[in-house]
């Protein structure tokens, strides 16, 4: 079962968080342990199995990133694997040029100016995989998606160097 | 998860850090990434005329293992024919390394790293050698900017 059928909500890209708490929440409680204490060691099994698949799938939907590449995943676009390296040139260079540039800032300020460009940049990329998903242009999707990787990666890095900027200016 | 001398030697005290000019005909640079873990890696390797590799240069956005790997080969070509920096392996990098199974990947990276660099230099010295092909040079470097 996929992780959208799994929450009962249709395979989208776009989905309203409020929903998906919803279904999460409610069948959390269906399948929550406590209920199945006092039940057979298979149907406890069961509950278990069905809570941790649920929690995996909420994870996965709940980020909109991570969403994203499992819904691409469902529509036949694989993304390189753990250990899989690519060579794309452009998207290289770029991912490059921003980890350096993120290198050299040297005051909180900048970092978290870069940081807010790339969380733009995020949204804005985000917003426009639907119309390729429309087109269902697999390689423009799996490049959207790479890229989206990198930026993603180039924040979590924005976040750590300004932590390291403003703790040795305290 | 501890970590060999030689891993954190590498990752402490990098080798060859830098870049080469990627126009200069004697230069091959390999530009490959991880994107599952978000690491890029830039490695560039400068010919000499005797066909040895004189210099090589590497710049590493990753985990230490990446910048370890990257570091160790850098300084495992220098000096080599490029046939012979094309035989090296990502397992010698995982074992010189001692990388944890679950680092091996970015000796993966070095070893595709320092393949693509290789290729672009014989793509590069292809194209020289080929006196049909030198004449459009300019305009192919221009468009490839």
């Amino acid at each position: 079962m996929n992780h959208f059928a799994r929450l009962g909500l249709p395979a989208a890209l776009d989905l309203e968080p409020a929903a998906l708490d919803r279904a999460y929440f409610a069948l959390q409680r269906q399948w929550h342990p406590d209920r199945f204490v006092a039940k057979p060691p298979e149907e406890r099994a069961k509950a278990s199995t069905e809570a941790a698949a649920l929690n995996d799938a909420y994870r996965t939907l709940k980020d909109p990133l991570s969403r994203a590449v499992y819904f691409a995943e469902l529509k036949g676009v694989e993304l390189p694997a753990d250990g899989k390296t690519i060579d794309d040139p452009e998207l290289l260079m770029e991912a490059m040029e921003a980890r350096e540039e993120l290198h050299e800032a040297g005051s909180a300020e900048a970092v978290h100016a870069l940081a807010a460009k790339a969380r733009e940049d995020m949204k804005n990329s985000l917003a426009r995989l639907g119309s390729l998903f429309l087109r269902d242009d697999k390689p423009a999707i799996r490049k959207a998606l790479l890229r989206l990787r990198y930026l993603d990666k180039f924040a979590e890095e924005a976040r750590a160097r300004r932590m390291n900027l403003e703790r040795s200016s305290a | 998860m501890a970590y060999s001398e030689k891993l954190i030697d590498h990752y402490e005290n990098p080798r060859n850090i830098g870049s080469l000019d990627k126009n200069s005909e004697d230069v091959g640079t390999g530009l490959v990434g991880a994107p599952a873990c978000g690491d890029v890696m830039k490695l560039q390797i400068k010919v000499g005329a005797d066909g040895l590799i004189e210099d090589a240069k590497f710049k590493t956005f990753g985990c230490g293992s990446a910048i370890a790997s990257s570091s160790l080969v850098t300084e495992w070509v220098k000096g080599k024919t490029i046939d012979e920096a094309g035989t090296i392996k990502n397992t010698d990098i995982a074992k010189h390394l001692a990388l944890p199974p679950v680092k091996i990947h970015c000796s993966v990276l070095a070893e595709d790293a320092i393949k693509a660099a290789i290729a672009d230099y014989r793509a590069k010295t292809a194209k020289v050698d080929d006196p049909a092909k030198s004449t459009g040079k300019d305009e192919s470097q221009a468009a490839a900017e």
